[in-house]
C-alpha cells in the first residue's frame, strides 16, 4: 500500500482516500459499510437523511425566517373569503428568532456527525488496508466502557448544555443585533436586524444610554477590587490570627464565622438589607446609643449605599477566604518562619515578606477568578439595595448601585429591552475573557497541567 | 528592675503596660461628659448618679468601668514591684472586664446620662476627651498586659469580630421567636418570645410553606445526585483520559462560562415553554443537571492529584476505563463528592433568580427562596417579617449544621479551587 500518509486530516483524506472515502463526504458511512461496519455505516446514512428531511421540510423556511425575522407585521387585513377586515395575527419575530437558532445549532450537530462519519470510515480504511482488526458493531459499543468511554460519560452533559445552555445563548448573542426592545415587542409588533446599532448607542452615543453605562461600568470596576481585595485580605488575617500560636479553641473560633456561610446567601442578604432600612434595627439603634442624632441612610444615598454593599459583602465573604487560606497557610515551610524569627524579623515583616508572598504566588487564579465572579455579583447587589437608590441621571430602571449583570437583569425583567440586555452580556464577557487571558498567561498550573500527575 | 526575667511574663512589657494604666486612671479625672453638661469627669459623675433618685439600670456599667480601672492601677502598681505570674495574670482578668465595660458604655452612655438626669440628647461625639482617651488606654492597657502575660492578643479581634458577625444572625433568630408582629420595631430584645411564628409558618393557607420546603427538599435532592453524577463524570474524562477534542471541548465550555447567565434564562424560559416543562420543579431539576457539567474545575483539579500510576496498573490488570471510574476514582474522591453534594444542596436552597422567572405567579411550585422573598414585598413584609424570620431560621438551621459537620470536606474541595 503505498497511499498510506502521515498527517491525515480532514483534507489529506478526500485528496488522497479511495473512491469510498471521497464517496461518504456526499454519503455518509459509505466508507464505513464498504470496510465491515455495517450498522454503523448505515446508521451514519440515516442521521444524514433524517437532516435533509428536516432541511428540505421545515428548516428552509427556518433559515429563511432568520433573515427575515417576519414579514406580516400584526394588523386589520382584508379577508377576501368572507369580505370583511379582521385582526389577523402577524409574524412572532421572537418564536422566528428562536426556531432559527434550533435549525443552526441542528446543522451544527449535523456538521459534527459528518466529521465525525468521514474520519470513522477514514479509519475503517486504514484498519482495513493494513490488516488490522476493524471493529465490528457490538465492539464498537462495548469500547463505550472503555477506550471510548469520553462518549459515554459526555454524552449527557454535551446534549444538556446544547438545549439549556448553548441554543439560549445563541438566540441571546443574536438578539444584541436586532431591535428588540420595549417598542419592539412580539407578536403585535416586529423586530429586525439592526447590525451594530445597539453597541454604538450603549458606548459612543451622547444619548442617556451611554451616560447610564459608563458610569455603572466604573462602578462595577470599583466594587469589583474593592469587593475582591477587602475579603481578600480580612480573610488571610482572619485565618492568621485564628491559625496563630496562643490561640485556644480554633474550632469554636472558625464554627463562629462559618455559620454565616451555611445560611443560604438571599437570607442573610435580605435579612441585613432589613436592618439596614431607614427604620431597620442599625438606624434604630445607633439612634438609641446616642452615634448619630437622626437616621443613616444606609442604603438610600449613594455613597452610604456604595459603602453598605462592599461592608456586608465583607461580612459575608471573609469566612470564605478565610476557610480557603487556612489550608494554604499549613503548607507554608515552618522552617521560613523559624529562620525569620531568629534572624529578628518582626511579625509585620515576616507577613509582608514570606506569608503574603507566598499566598499571592499560589491565589492568583483564585483572586482573578473571584475578581471576575464579583464583576457579576448578582446576588450581593440585587438582595441588598436592589441597584438603588435610583436616580433620574440614568436611563429607566439603573441605580447608583447597580453593576452590569444586575442592570442586564433589570433591563429583560422589568422594561424588556432585550437587545441592550444581550448587549450589555456580551461587553460582560469581553470583559471576563480579558481577565480570564491574563490568568492563563500568570498561572503555570493552567498552562501545565499535567505537571502534577 | 527592668532587667528581670520572669519565667512565664515578657517583662519588656511591664512599663508600657503600666503606663497605659496610669493613662487610663488619669483620663477619669479628665472631662468626661460634654461641655453643656459642665465637662465633669467621670468620677464626679458616677459620684453624682449614685447621689440621684433615678437612674438607668445599665448606671452599674459606669460604676464598674470606674471600679475596674482603679483596680487595674493597684494591681499594676503590685506587679511593677512585685512581678510574677499570678499577679500579672489577676491584672489580665481585671482589665479584660474594664476594657468590656469601658466598650459597653459606647452604646449605654446615652441612656445612662438621660436617665440618670444629666444631660438631655446626648450624643457621642460630644463626650468629652477623657472618655475617647480612657477608651484608647484601656485597650492599650489591655493588649500591653496580654503581651506581657504571654496570652495572644488575637482573642481581642477575634472577641469583636465575632460579636459582630453573629449580631444579623442573633437578630434573626430573635425575630423568629419575637411576639410583637411587624417589621418597625424599636428594639433589640424581644418584648415577649413565643413560638407561634413557626406554628404560623406551616399553618397560614395564604403562605404553603410546607409545600415549598418539601418542593425545595426534592429539587436539592435530585440536584445531588444527578449534578453530582454529572459533574464527576466529566471531571474524570477530562482528567484521565485523552482524545482528540478535549482541549477544544475544555475551551468552549470556558467561553460558555464566561457569559453572564441571566442572559440566556429568558430564552431559556421560552424553551422551556415549548418543552411543556414550564411552572414545574422538573424544570428546575433537569435545567440544573444540564448545566452541572460546567462547574467540572475543581472536581478535575482533585482528580489531577491522584497518581496516573494507580489507572495504569490497573488497565495492566485488565480493568476498563469505567471500571476505574467507578472501582478506583470515586472511592477515592470522597471529599470532593461531599463538597460536590453540598455545593448543589446549598445552591437549591439559595437560588432565586431561576425559579422566580420559571414559576410566575404559581405559587404552589415555589422553592423556598421564591416563597420567602414573595413574603418580603414591601406590600407583606409587615405582616409577615416575623414569619419570613422563622422561614430563615427553619432553612439555616439544617443546612448550618450541615455546613459545620462536613466543613473540612468543604475546606479541601475550596483549598482544590485555589490550584486553578
Amino acid at each position: 500500500m503505498d497511499r498510506e500518509y502521515k498527517r491525515r486530516n480532514f483534507v489529506t483524506t478526500f485528496t488522497r482516500g479511495d473512491i469510498f472515502s471521497k464517496l461518504s463526504y456526499v454519503f455518509c458511512g459509505l466508507a464505513n459499510i464498504r470496510y465491515g461496519q455495517v450498522v454503523k455505516g448505515l446508521l451514519f446514512l440515516l442521521l444524514e437523511v433524517c437532516y435533509f428531511v428536516f432541511l428540505f421540510t421545515t428548516g428552509v423556511n427556518l433559515f429563511r425566517g432568520l433573515v427575515t425575522l417576519g414579514e406580516h407585521e400584526q394588523g386589520m387585513g382584508y379577508n377576501e373569503a368572507l369580505g370583511i377586515y379582521e385582526m389577523q395575527a402577524g409574524d412572532n419575530s421572537m418564536i422566528i428568532l428562536l426556531t432559527g437558532v434550533v435549525a443552526i445549532v441542528v446543522t451544527i450537530c449535523f456538521v459534527a456527525v459528518w466529521l465525525f462519519a468521514i474520519s470513522s470510515g477514514e479509519n475503517a480504511r486504514f484498519n482495513h488496508d493494513n490488516g488490522h482488526h476493524v471493529n465490528n458493531f457490538i465492539e464498537d459499543v462495548k469500547s463505550l466502557t472503555n477506550e471510548n468511554i469520553h462518549f459515554l460519560l459526555l454524552a449527557i452533559p454535551v446534549v444538556g448544555i446544547l438545549i439549556f445552555t448553548f441554543t439560549p445563548l445563541i438566540y441571546m448573542i443574536l438578539m444584541a443585533f436586532t431591535s428588540y426592545d420595549n417598542e419592539h415587542q412580539p407578536p403585535g409588533h416586529l423586530f429586525d436586524w439592526v447590525a451594530l446599532d445597539n453597541f454604538k448607542t450603549l458606548l459612543l452615543s451622547s444619548e442617556k444610554l451611554s451616560q447610564t453605562f459608563w458610569p455603572v461600568l466604573g462602578w462595577t470596576f470599583i466594587w469589583g477590587i474593592f469587593a475582591t481585595f477587602s475579603c481578600y485580605f480580612g480573610g488571610m488575617i482572619l485565618a492568621m490570627i485564628i491559625n496563630s500560636k496562643g490561640i485556644e479553641f480554633k474550632k469554636f473560633w472558625r464554627t463562629i464565622f462559618v455559620v454565616t456561610m451555611g445560611i443560604p446567601a438571599f437570607i442573610s442578604l435580605k435579612v441585613v438589607g432589613t436592618m439596614l432600612g431607614e427604620k431597620g434595627i442599625f438606624n434604630v439603634l445607633i439612634q438609641k446609643w446616642g452615634w448619630t442624632a437622626s437616621a443613616v441612610p444606609f442604603l438610600t444615598q449613594t455613597t452610604y449605599a456604595r459603602v453598605s454593599v462592599i461592608l456586608v459583602n465583607f461580612w459575608i465573604g471573609v469566612p470564605v477566604t478565610m476557610l480557603m487560606v487556612s489550608g494554604i497557610l499549613m503548607n507554608i515551610p515552618a522552617e521560613l518562619y523559624e529562620s525569620a524569627r531568629i534572624d529578628g524579623a518582626s511579625p509585620f515583616v515576616i507577613f509582608r515578606k514570606i506569608t503574603f508572598p507566598y499566598m499571592l504566588f499560589v491565589t492568583t487564579p483564585y483572586l482573578i477568578a473571584n475578581l471576575i465572579g464579583n464583576f457579576n455579583n448578582f446576588s450581593a447587589i440585587y438582595f441588598l439595595t436592589g441597584g438603588g437608590p435610583m436616580t433620574l441621571d440614568y436611563y429607566k430602571g439603573a441605580g447608583k448601585t447597580d453593576l452590569l449583570v444586575t442592570w442586564l437583569y433589570k433591563l429583560t425583567a422589568d422594561s424588556n429591552d432585550y437587545n441592550l440586555a444581550a448587549t450589555i452580556g456580551i461587553l460582560i464577557f469581553i470583559i471576563s475573557a480579558t481577565f480570564t487571558l491574563i490568568t492563563f498567561q500568570r498561572s503555570g498550573s493552567m498552562k501545565n497541567e499535567e505537571g502534577f500527575q | 528592675m527592668n532587667n528581670k526575667t520572669v519565667i512565664g511574663l515578657k517583662t519588656e512589657y511591664l512599663l508600657k503596660a503600666f503606663v497605659a494604666v496610669v493613662l487610663s486612671f488619669i483620663s477619669l479625672l479628665i472631662p468626661f461628659t460634654s461641655k453643656e453638661a459642665g465637662g465633669k469627669n467621670m468620677i464626679s459623675t458616677s459620684i453624682a448618679l449614685l447621689s440621684a433618685d433615678k437612674t438607668a439600670a445599665v448606671s452599674f456599667f459606669l460604676y464598674l468601668a470606674v471600679v475596674l480601672t482603679v483596680a487595674s492601677l493597684i494591681l499594676g502598681l503590685v506587679s511593677y514591684f512585685r512581678t510574677g505570674v499570678k499577679i500579672a495574670k489577676a491584672w489580665m482578668f481585671v482589665q479584660i472586664f474594664a476594657t468590656f465595660f469601658w466598650t459597653t458604655l459606647l452604646f449605654a452612655l446615652k441612656l445612662i446620662l438621660e436617665e440618670g438626669g444629666i444631660e438631655d440628647n446626648f450624643l457621642l461625639k460630644s463626650a468629652g476627651i477623657g472618655f475617647w482617651i480612657g477608651l484608647i488606654t484601656v485597650y492599650c492597657s489591655l493588649v500591653y498586659i496580654m503581651k506581657l502575660a504571654e496570652v495572644n492578643v488575637g482573642y481581642i479581634v477575634l472577641t469583636i469580630l465575632g460579636v459582630m458577625w453573629m449580631f444579623p444572625i442573633l437578630w434573626i433568630l430573635l425575630t423568629a421567636l419575637r411576639a410583637e408582629q411587624g417589621y418597625y420595631v424599636g428594639y433589640f430584645f424581644p418584648k415577649h418570645l413565643t413560638l407561634k411564628n413557626f406554628y404560623d409558618l406551616f399553618h397560614n393557607s395564604a403562605v404553603p410553606f410546607g409545600k415549598w420546603w418539601v418542593n425545595t427538599m426534592i429539587v436539592a435532592v435530585c440536584g445531588c445526585v444527578l449534578n453530582t453524577l454529572i459533574v464527576l463524570g466529566t471531571a474524570f474524562i477530562l482528567s484521565r483520559t485523552r482524545f482528540s477534542g478535549r482541549k477544544q471541548f475544555m475551551n468552549i465550555l470556558m467561553i460558555i462560562g464566561m457569559f453572564p447567565g441571566f442572559m440566556s434564562m429568558v430564552a431559556l424560559y421560552n424553551i422551556l415553554k415549548g418543552l411543556g416543562l414550564n411552572q414545574s420543579i422538573g424544570a428546575l431539576i433537569v435545567v440544573g443537571a444540564a448545566g452541572a457539567a460546567m462547574g467540572y474545575h475543581i472536581t478535575k483539579g482533585y482528580f489531577d492529584t491522584i497518581p496516573k500510576a494507580i489507572d495504569e496498573a490497573a488497565i495492566i490488570d485488565g480493568a476498563s476505563r469505567l471500571q476505574i471510574f467507578t472501582r478506583i476514582t470515586i472511592p477515592l474522591s470522597k471529599s470532593i463528592i461531599v463538597y460536590q453534594v453540598l455545593g448543589t444542596f446549598l445552591g437549591a436552597w439559595s437560588d432565586y433568580i431561576f425559579p422566580r422567572l420559571l414559576f410566575g405567579d404559581r405559587q404552589s411550585s415555589y422553592t423556598v427562596a421564591v416563597g420567602l422573598f414573595w413574603m418580603t414585598d414591601f406590600r407583606r413584609i409587615d405582616s409577615y417579617y416575623t414569619q419570613f424570620a422563622a422561614g430563615a431560621v427553619v432553612i439555616a438551621v439544617p443546612i448550618v449544621i450541615l455546613f459545620i459537620w462536613l466543613q473540612r470536606f468543604y475546606v479541601e474541595g475550596l483549598s482544590g479551587s485555589v490550584k486553578g
